[in-house]
């Protein structure tokens, strides 16, 4: 019982970091950038979904619908405030940068939003539950992974079965001779981030119910999907994915069987070990070295 | 020779920038302070991050007293009182740096500390050293005013973590009737203080034993791996301590888990929106108190309550007032040091503290205190000044 | 140090000193937190400036040297400075255990292991209560005292201001001597600093080390002026305030961490009335420093300043062929069936042949012959799976290539590859060390003293410009002569040279023949892999072919090049045809592309200078030349993949030559890169739909159907990924890829490289056919034989400039072609 339940819960978590896992990933992939700040767009979800839906009252669906786009266009800002102008002059300082952007969102929402955590209200998705073999399950505990998955494989298939979705896959694999093609890499960057901002925004809304929302909320979610994006060698859409589950799992059982205490300290040594002997992570490969 | 140049071109920017650490160096020079000056009083506490809604509950408080202070003209003769907000960031060394900048630069009278209880053990062994008056408001950790310094410059006016372990313990048993108790704990100062506690009021309490230990961190989403372990050691009653946004995500977990356990706990849950967080289980939850905003209210209390509706729109009634327990205690602690300070005479550290030390009656919000502190104890509150209570709705009430 | 400086830094310290005594106790806190932020900064330097590797973790060592020393004075009661000594080593120890995994990862993974590191020592001292007191951290940890007197404040701070000294001195020392510039030779290029003989994991090493231990000791005396540690004082947070001390005041700078602590702990301190406000102006104000101040505050202040003092010519005061040709014996490299393989392809395969000393070796070959790849190989910066290297009787095969470049093995790079933010002198000079860093030369040693002979060696190799000059910024011609300059530097008995000649003008080429003579007959073998044939043909004692990885000519210059199996290699089959246009062609109506005074290039050194160019409606025109006549440069200025460009070019009337490469692809001009450059993780029928992408949302279905019918074998593995494909059929794909798009002009680069005889000639066939249904075609390729068999027109590349255009039928009886290709006699 205690498995399935760190089962049930590990799936969970493990499914959200890997959505923003995905968002790391994708800018990585198309740019070799990152919002390294990706936790408090997670956050921006969360606040907008709650502000739009429960402060001003309108249609849930409206309110969610609204936050993720606007997290897309925020994704957008990074890129041209924050990591673009660095990218040009082939400075790193983007790291720095869009930490900077992540603080200064952080702050604004606290005197915005109030420095007060809010909680969604109960819905369907957390009132109602069904039981499994004396286990209590809630929707919301099958709709996060069920979302998660559903992205990835949405995802897939917008890349591999849509236009521009192959147009970014190509961008991804070989910038050059993407240009060649016509397609404008500019754009597809552009595209890349706003993508990165929609996960983080899906995965902010997702968490909402069961979470509470906060200015703070989403920080240590970020370095943790970071972790999670890393792991998964950053550069393999599905590997990311699945480093997510692994590290939601790996997170749930350490605590069920060594107890809450050494959670952290083992989960981050499990890190720093996982790519001391695997340098590119998990599932990443090395690039051949050439002169 | 090689790195000459950027060395020399450095120096021109260190000048630029020693000048302007002149402009650091220079409000030090101060003139003394005249009669109609006002008497500074400091606060250090969280006002960014997780915690910032601490330390505005404690400046709501703070500011109502002085303006009722002030709006009687003032102290010492006809000079205001100003308070000088500094943010700890929740961090012990920003802490303590805030601390000496309030202490030394903008020369305050008397300080007062916020919710997190490492920053303030950062900064006792400077106000004993410097001879200024510390008034806790909320940490709890028992060593703060407990810190074996004579004299002691450290008071507060709060719950102390030791005692209200025992009051836990003893409501668990005494009125749930339970007999093994599971600890879910915040990984933090506060939680590790609160284990250290718990243990000691077990060891005197042979109705009850603890079962489990099991931490939980501010921005944990599920519980239920740490719940399902104290369920599997045979729990019949949890023991909660965190504040309201993760104590509210304890609640929701054992919701998932779909187990009815009664849960005692701690009085953080009251600091926010608890009801709207936790969702319907809220009410599920026994907490302490040192004053609740909810049921009949004293004329101190009625009055606090106007004030702060008028001085704060958002508050349109006692369910508005996040972490009533930081404001009451802010509130009551500022009225004690106005009347030190008034019987000290001036704002004299150690005239202050001697004061406060023998401060008589004062007809205050949480009670009526009689000689608050003396020279061995500087806690106004004890056990006896708890209430347990619970959330019926947005409303706190007290527990049958 | 000069005199200058010296009274300089003197006044500063007793200013500093001055101010500490007059401050109150809440400066005398704040000063004594920039000092000890600086050190930590310094230290964070010595890894973030000088090697270049990021640490989002370093309040970790900071927490460890904080703990140790509150741990051992308020326990067993040590004395505080033992206990410092103790943060020191400790802290040292952490940064050795962090190195292990931190050397095997670069970037992104680097940052995660910093930052996990940092999680875990700030959770492992929240939880080991007994010894660290857990969350609720150490109480009443006790001042330094010395002579019976207690630290106060006041004492502390000058403590920090003493430690802060001697932490800018040691970082001015280590920093311009030879540590701190293998460090930066690291940073800058790590390929190279293993060929002048540097081990990056020793030194990497090190400078964890280092950096760990300053933050440690700033964590010790950091524990006893707070009195007070707990987990809470050693934040994520705090990790990246110490970055960015660093990158506010100016990586790589000695004075750059000291006004960045400045910055970072004085600011808040003045912005301290904004309360609640307080990090988001921080936050905007870091956004704001990092956009205006790239290079921090150093770097800032020195553009607007600060005139670089970039020295004087070399000059020759030492005798360098003394020094090059001091020697036991002179020795030669012999190489015996050397293999490789990568993924199955036999990139070298069974390589054998001799370099004495003395004599120039060529190594030449067609692209993609396994000609680097060699040169990797003897070098050690591949492993050899089969083979021998041996100079003189010592084999050498197998050994990681910095101890193979201490052995005597020197060679120069294809691009080349210089420290590129080190002068042109420190480039040299660190060379000169051969890869020995000895204890005593930490604190800068005798850094001056092999300037000279530095200098004195560029002078040698005909380097002209200022010696302080950064070698970045250096023309490419420049570039190359240092670089021959540091390899010498390391004293070689083996030289290797990879295309040094690549980029360089005629008469540059015929310097760099002289002075590679000269330095062959120092005694030393040299190695040359060079496409310019009549230099290789014109200094070569020796000249070995190869051909897709094996030998197949070695001998003296006249035998190879008239030996018929190297002959087909360069040209191909001159038997083989590929099919002439039935009928005589004759171009109608205005060109489809003209292109006027073209010139580009990379950096100073232009690689096309003015070449015209015309390709009319339904033409096939070929462009030949060897290899680094500026065929590919042309073909990416065409299609706009290089840029800026001078000229003009012309696509059907209009100006393309600003126009971004997808734009370009949009108006009709369509390149089918070199190396095919296949989308490898999309399948084919994707591949093919990717090509049309400009063509908007039209059904394409129709076009895609005929693109299989043209090319069979795609039909065959239409689902398949484009990466599994054969180089033959990759190239099918390129090409249908380029044809979807209904180009006005298809530019093809390269198309026959690396594919098996039987397949070019396919490959043509099907050229021939898009000629002749109406396709405009502008080739380059180095089969030159059946370009020009199925071309209209021709031009010959040489050096950047047209030699040749006309029809394509008269050049391919002429000889100037061959001569273009293999060189003149």
């Amino acid at each position: 019982m205690l498995l399935i339940s760190a089962l049930i819960t590990g799936l969970g978590l493990g499914s959200m970091y890997g959505l923003l896992a995905l968002g790391f990933y994708v800018t990585y992939a198309v740019s070799n950038t990152v919002n390294f700040a990706q936790g408090s767009t997670m956050m921006l979800g969360a606040v907008l979904a709650f502000t739009f839906g429960v402060t001003l009252g309108w249609p849930m669906w409206i309110a969610v619908a609204l936050a993720i786009i606007l997290c897309a266009v925020w994704g957008v800002i990074v890129e041209r405030v924050a990591v673009n102008p660095f990218v040009v002059r082939g400075s790193n300082s983007w790291l720095m940068a869009t930490v900077a952007l992540g603080i200064i969102l952080e702050n604004v929402v606290l005197f915005t939003f109030g420095k007060d955590p809010r909680g969604m209200p109960p819905s369907v998705l957390t009132t109602e539950a069904f039981y499994v073999a004396d286990i209590k399950i809630q929707p919301l505990q099958i709709v996060i992974p069920v979302t998660g998955l559903a992205i990835a494989v949405c995802m897939q298939y917008l890349s591999t079965r849509t236009k521009y979705g192959k147009a970014l896959l190509a961008v991804v694999q070989n910038a050059d001779a993407a240009r060649l093609m016509g397609i404008n890499v500019t754009v597809a960057i552009l595209a890349a981030f706003a993508l990165s901002g929609l996960f983080a925004g899906i995965a902010g809304v997702l968490i909402a119910p069961l979470f509470t929302i906060s200015a703070s909320m989403g920080t240590l979610f970020g370095i943790k999907a970071f972790a999670v994006a890393i792991l998964g060698g950053i550069t393999n859409p599905w590997g990311v994915v699945v480093a997510g589950l692994i590290y939601g799992l790996a997170e749930a059982s350490i605590t069920a069987l060594l107890g809450s205490t050494y959670t952290q300290i083992v989960t981050f040594s499990l890190v720093i070990l996982a790519l001391a002997l695997r340098p590119h992570g998990l599932f990443g490969q090395a690039a051949v070295k050439k002169v | 020779m090689k790195r000459v140049l950027s060395i020399s071109i450095g120096r021109r920017a260190a000048v630029a920038v020693f000048v302007s650490g002149l402009a650091f160096l220079l409000p030090a020079v101060h003139d003394e302070a005249r009669a109609a000056d006002p008497i500074k009083i400091g606060q250090v506490a969280a006002l960014s991050g997780p915690s910032a809604q601490s330390g505005e509950a404690i400046t709501r408080g703070l500011q109502v007293a002085i303006d009722e202070i002030n709006a009687k003209g003032g102290l010492l003769g006809g000079r205001k009182i100003e308070l000088v907000q500094r943010d700890d960031e929740s961090n012990p060394p920003r802490g303590l740096t805030a601390a000496r900048e309030l202490i030394f630069k903008e020369k305050v009278a008397a300080l007062f500390g916020g919710l997190d209880s490492p920053v303030s053990l950062a900064i006792v062994p400077l106000v004993n050293k410097e001879k200024v008056p510390f008034i806790g408001v909320w940490a709890a950790a028992t060593p703060i005013t407990r810190n074996g310094t004579n004299p002691n410059f450290v008071f507060r006016v709060s719950a102390v973590d030791e005692y209200v372990d025992m009051r836990l313990l003893k409501h668990a048993s005494e009125k749930l009737g339970a007999k093994k108790a599971g600890l879910i704990l915040i990984n933090n100062p506060w939680g590790e203080s609160n284990e250290k506690g718990l243990k000691a009021a077990d060891e005197n309490n042979p109705n009850i034993e603890i079962v489990g230990i099991e931490k939980f961190e501010n921005n944990d989403v599920d519980l239920v791996p740490q719940l399902t372990r104290l369920k599997q050691a045979g729990a019949d009653v949890l023991i909660l301590v965190g504040n309201a946004a993760p104590g509210a995500q304890v609640m929701k977990s054992r919701e998932r888990m779909g187990w009815n356990v009664p849960v005692v706990s701690h009085w953080g849950i009251s600091g926010g929106r608890f009801p709207e967080l936790a969702g319907p289980t809220a009410g599920d939850a026994h907490f302490v108190q040192t004053y609740s905003f909810f049921g009949e209210l004293n004329p101190v209390g009625q009055r606090l309550l106007a004030a702060l509706m008028k001085k704060y729109p958002e508050i349109k009634g006692p369910e508005d007032i996040f972490s009533p327990v930081g404001t009451a205690n802010a509130y009551d602690a500022m009225h004690l040091l106005a009347k030190a300070i008034e019987k000290a005479g001036s704002t004299d550290g150690d005239a202050i503290r001697q004061a406060l030390e023998n401060l008589g009656t004062h007809e205050g919000l949480i009670k009526t205190y009689n000689n608050p502190f003396s020279k061995d104890e500087h806690d106004a509150l004890g056990p006896d000044d708890y209430v347990m209570v619970r959330y019926e709705g947005e409303r706190i009430v007290p527990v049958k | 140090m000069t005199p200058r400086i010296a009274v300089v830094s003197l006044a500063a310290i007793l200013a500093a000193a001055a101010a500490i005594w007059h401050a109150d106790g809440y400066q005398l806190y704040t000063l004594a937190l920039v000092g000890l932020t600086a050190i930590v900064g310094i230290g964070l330097n010595v890894l973030l400036g000088l090697t270049g590797q990021i640490s989002l973790g370093h309040v970790a060592f900071y927490a460890i040297g904080a703990y140790t020393v509150g741990i051992l004075t308020t326990g067993p009661g040590w004395s505080f400075w033992l206990a410092l000594l103790a943060a020191a080593i400790l802290a040292g120890l952490a940064g050795v255990l962090l190195a292990v995994p931190a050397l095997r990862v670069k970037g992104p993974y680097l940052a995660m292991v910093t930052i996990a590191f940092g999680f875990v020592v700030e959770q492992g001292a929240a939880e080991w209560r007994d010894l660290t007191g857990g969350w609720n951290g150490l109480m009443n940890i006790p001042p330094p005292s010395a002579f019976g007197l207690d630290f106060s404040e006041r004492e502390i701070a000058l403590l920090v201001l003493a430690l802060t000294v001697a932490s800018l001195w040691f970082f001015a020392r280590l920093s311009r001597g030879p540590w701190g510039q293998a460090m930066r030779a690291i940073r800058d290029s790590e390929i190279a600093s293993q060929s002048i003989g540097l081990n990056p994991v020793v030194i990497r090493t090190f400078a964890f080390v280092l950096s760990a231990v300053m933050a440690g000791i700033a964590g010790g005396v950091f524990a006893s002026i707070s009195s007070f540690i707990s987990p809470e004082s050693f934040p994520f947070f705090q990790s990246i305030l110490f970055l960015l001390v660093v990158m506010i005041g100016g990586a790589d700078t000695v004075l750059g961490p000291l006004l960045g602590a400045f910055v970072v702990v004085l600011l808040p301190e003045l912005l301290s009335w904004l309360a609640e406000y307080r990090l988001l102006f921080v936050g905007v104000l870091l956004l704001i420093v990092l956009r205006l101040a790239p290079e921090g505050i150093v770097g800032l202040i020195a553009k607007l300043f600060g005139k670089r003092d970039l020295g004087n010519a070399p000059r020759q005061t030492e005798d360098v062929a003394a020094f090059l040709s001091r020697r036991a014996a002179p020795q030669g490299l012999a190489v015996k069936g050397l293999s490789i393989s990568f993924g199955g392809v036999r990139a070298v395969s069974n390589l054998s042949f001799e370099a004495s000393a003395g004599e120039i070796t060529s190594l030449i070959g067609p692209n993609g012959a396994g000609k680097t790849t060699a040169l990797n190989l003897i070098c050690g910066f591949y492993k050899p799976d089969a083979g021998s290297v041996s100079v003189g009787a010592r084999e050498l095969a197998g050994n990681p290539s910095h101890r193979i470049a201490a052995a005597g093995v020197a060679r120069t790079y294809q691009t080349t590859q210089l420290f590129g933010q080190m002068s042109v002198l420190d480039n040299v000079a660190l060379a000169l060390r051969r890869g020995s860093l000895s204890w005593k030369s930490l604190l800068g040693g005798d850094a001056d003293a092999a300037e000279p002979l530095a200098e004195s060696l560029l002078a040698f190799v005909g380097f002209a410009g200022p010696v302080r000059q950064k070698a970045a910024a250096l023309a490419h011609v420049d570039k190359r002569l240092v670089e021959i300059a540091r390899a010498l530097a390391t004293r070689p008995d083996i030289l290797l040279l990879d295309e040094p000649a690549a980029g360089l003008s005629s008469e540059d080429t015929e310097r760099l023949g002289r002075l590679l003579r000269q330095i062959a007959d120092l005694g030393i073998a040299v190695i040359l892999v060079e496409h310019d044939m009549d230099l290789v043909m014109g200094i070569s004692d020796h000249v070995v072919v190869l051909d897709a990885g094996t030998k197949i000519a070695d001998g003296v210059p006249e035998t190879v090049r008239n030996d018929p199996a190297v002959l087909k290699a360069y040209l191909g089959e001159k038997q083989t045809k590929g099919r002439a246009r039935p009928a005589p062609w004759t171009p109608a109506g205005a060109p489809v592309l003209a292109v006027t005074n073209l010139s580009a290039g990379y950096g100073a050194a232009p690689v096309l200078r003015s070449v015209d160019l015309d390709v009319a409606t339904g033409e096939t025109v070929c462009v030949l030349g060897a290899n680094g006549a500026g065929k590919s440069t042309l073909m990416r200025s065409l299609s706009g993949l290089h840029r800026p460009i001078d000229g003009e070019i012309r696509l059907a009337a209009q100006d393309i030559g600003a126009l971004p490469a997808h734009r370009i692809a949009r108006e009709g001009l369509i390149l089918v890169p070199e190396g095919r450059q296949v989308f490898p993780e999309l399948s084919v029928i994707d591949n093919i739909r990717l090509g049309a992408f400009a063509r908007g949302s039209e059904d394409l279905s129709a076009d895609v159907e005929r693109m299989l019918d043209r090319f069979p074998r795609l039909r065959e593995r239409q689902h398949q990924k484009a990466g599994l494909l054969s180089g033959g059929e990759q190239q099918m794909l390129a090409i249908a890829r380029g044809l979807i798009a209904r180009p006005k002009i298809l530019l093809l680069d390269e198309p026959s490289l690396g594919l098996a005889p039987a397949l070019i000639e396919n490959l043509f066939a099907i050229l021939a056919d898009l000629r002749d249904e109406g396709v405009t075609i502008l080739l380059v390729d180095q089969m030159a034989g059946l370009a020009l068999s199925i071309a209209d027109r021709a031009y010959v590349l040489q050096s950047g400039k047209f030699a040749y255009s006309g029809p394509a039928s008269a050049l391919a009886e002429d000889t100037a072609l061959e001569k273009a290709y293999l060189g003149g006699a």
